[in-house]
This record gives structure tokens, C-alpha cells and sequence, in this order.
């Protein structure tokens, strides 16, 4: 009787090993669209936090931005030309000259063109 | 007196029309790169947000890769890298400039040419002289520019880890493509 409840003792603390182990290996991908945005801001503003060396509230946090967009290509829309925002798949509706708010992960400061980057981006609202 | 201030607007007009035309870029070429080992989990990254610019009268090329935009199969292995290897939060990107040797614009066409890089690269805050092969050809209106090379980690002052470093090789293999615009 007592080596048989050792055995199971040893099985489940082998079972719950192997599965905690694995969550932590395989664990889920951060979903930026459901994450609280760290920080709300104008897009000028992020790009000026970057150049007052105020990063670590940015880089890789989730953030939300309210601009105008000024140039959009396939991916991406730009936002007052200081913030391209990066979609999966870029949603319906977006337009030149529109004003919305955009939640991205906010992957750093591009010095060749001067303007940040989000990446994962989800339209939070519009006009 | 008016006609000199035509003139002025005219050529400045001009100068900028001049400017804008000579630079080809894009904000979304993509870098991926891999250091995979068989039988062992794959070791690649992607990412789709590679800036680069190329200068049509000089031949000067760069192009910037934010390292958070690196995005892998495996979340862990996204986050180790970030935080154990690259140290992303304090190098956040890496920086290739150079000149591409013998480069003209007119001589461009739809058939791929073939260039030499010469210059630097930056990756975790080491600066590097690099070279590298990158192949150019003309799609209407865009350039699509290619290059692939190697790169040895411990030339960048990146440490792996003994318990992992059979599982990544030694060697990463990178590849770029850029479709740059006018």
C-alpha cells in the first residue's frame, strides 16, 4: 500500500513537472492587442521621448498613438510622419489625412528616416 | 528684380526635384536570419521593418534593423534573445553603411546585377568592417536589392550560454531583401 502511494506520488510530481516545464518553454506569444497600452500619447510625443533618452517606458511596451496618418503603404500607416505602424493585416477604412489612435508594440527609433516604429498594431478608434 | 526671385524659387525647386530623385528606400525590407542546428529546435527570426536607403548618384547604401522587431516561432527563445543576447534594451538596433563599389544608376536594368559592399556594420554595439555581395535589379519603378552572409556572434561581443550553445550554431546565416522606391 505505501509503495504504491509513492508511486503515484512520484508519477503526478513528474506530471506536473513535464507540464509546467513545457508551459514555460512553449509559453504564448505577448497579444499586444489585448494588452493595457503602457503609455497614450500624440505621436510627436513618443518620438520625443526617444530623443530624451526616456526609453525603457517604450521600447518593447505597448503603446497607443493618435495622429494623422500622412503616408500608408500595404503593411503600414504613418502617423504625422513621426511613427509607422506596422499591421498584420492592415484594416479597412484607413485613409490619408485621417486622424485615429493606433495600440502597437513599440519595437525602437529609426535614425535613418527619424521616426519610431510599432509593430502588431490594432486600430483602437477612429472617427 | 522679380525675375531674379523666379529664378531662386525655380532652382531650388529644381535642387529638390534633383534630391528627391536620387534616393531609392523602403521602411519595410525584411532581414532573416537563422542559426539553427538539425534535430534541435529552429533557431530563425523575421523581420519585416528593415529601413534602408540607397543613394543612386553615390552608391551609398544603409540600412537599420531595430532588434525588438525580430519576431520568432517560439516566444521564450524571442525573449532570451532579446534580453540574454542581443540586449536589445540597451543596443537597440544594428546598422550596416557602406558604398557599393562601381555602383551607376543608368547602368541599372531588369536583369541582376551583382555589387560589391564595402563598409561597417554595427550589431550590439560593435562596429565591425564588413563586405558582402548584394545583387540589384530594376522592377519598373523599384530596385529589389538582395544579399545574404554569415556572421560569427562572438565577433559582436555576444555570449551564448554552454547549456544552449549546441543548439545554436556558430555560424548565423543572414538574408536581406529590400524593394526600395524612388
Amino acid at each position: 500500500m505505501k509503495k504504491r502511494n509513492y508511486i503515484l506520488i512520484a508519477f503526478l510530481v513528474i506530471v506536473v513537472g513535464a507540464y509546467t516545464g513545457y508551459k514555460y518553454l512553449y509559453k504564448n506569444h505577448r497579444n499586444i492587442e489585448t494588452e493595457e497600452a503602457s503609455v497614450k500619447v500624440e505621436a510627436k510625443e513618443l518620438v520625443g521621448m526617444f530623443a530624451s533618452d526616456n526609453t525603457e517606458r517604450i521600447l518593447n511596451k505597448t503603446v497607443e498613438v493618435t495622429g494623422v496618418i500622412t503616408e500608408m503603404d500595404a503593411q503600414s500607416a504613418t502617423l504625422d510622419e513621426a511613427i509607422q505602424c506596422t499591421f498584420n493585416q492592415l484594416p479597412q477604412g484607413l485613409e490619408i489625412n485621417k486622424k485615429v489612435t493606433i495600440k502597437g508594440r513599440c519595437i525602437g527609433y529609426d535614425d535613418l528616416f527619424e521616426i519610431a516604429k510599432l509593430d502588431q498594431c490594432s486600430l483602437t478608434h477612429y472617427p | 528684380m522679380k525675375m531674379k526671385y523666379i529664378i531662386v524659387c525655380l532652382s531650388f525647386v529644381f535642387t529638390t526635384l534633383v534630391v528627391a530623385q536620387e534616393k531609392y528606400s523602403t521602411k519595410n525590407g525584411t532581414i532573416v536570419f537563422e542559426a539553427s542546428v538539425p534535430s534541435f529546435e529552429e533557431v530563425k527570426a523575421k523581420n519585416e521593418n528593415v529601413s534602408a536607403i540607397l543613394n543612386a548618384e553615390t552608391g551609398d547604401f544603409a540600412s537599420l534593423v531595430l532588434i525588438n522587431g525580430f519576431r520568432f516561432k517560439v516566444a521564450l527563445m524571442e525573449e532570451h534573445f532579446n534580453e540574454n543576447y542581443m540586449e536589445s534594451s540597451k543596443f537597440p538596433k544594428a546598422i550596416v553603411k557602406g558604398k557599393l563599389k562601381d555602383f551607376s544608376a543608368s547602368k541599372l536594368t531588369e536583369g541582376t546585377l551583382n555589387y560589391t559592399l564595402e563598409g561597417t556594420i554595427t550589431i550590439h554595439g560593435v562596429t565591425k568592417p564588413f563586405e558582402t555581395s548584394i545583387s540589384i535589379s530594376k522592377k519598373g519603378d523599384s530596385l529589389l536589392v538582395e544579399s545574404q552572409f554569415v556572421l560569427n556572434p562572438t565577433d559582436f561581443n555576444i555570449e551564448i550560454p554552454k547549456i544552449v550553445s549546441n543548439k545554436i550554431a556558430e555560424e548565423v546565416h543572414v538574408s536581406a531583401k529590400y524593394s526600395l522606391l524612388r
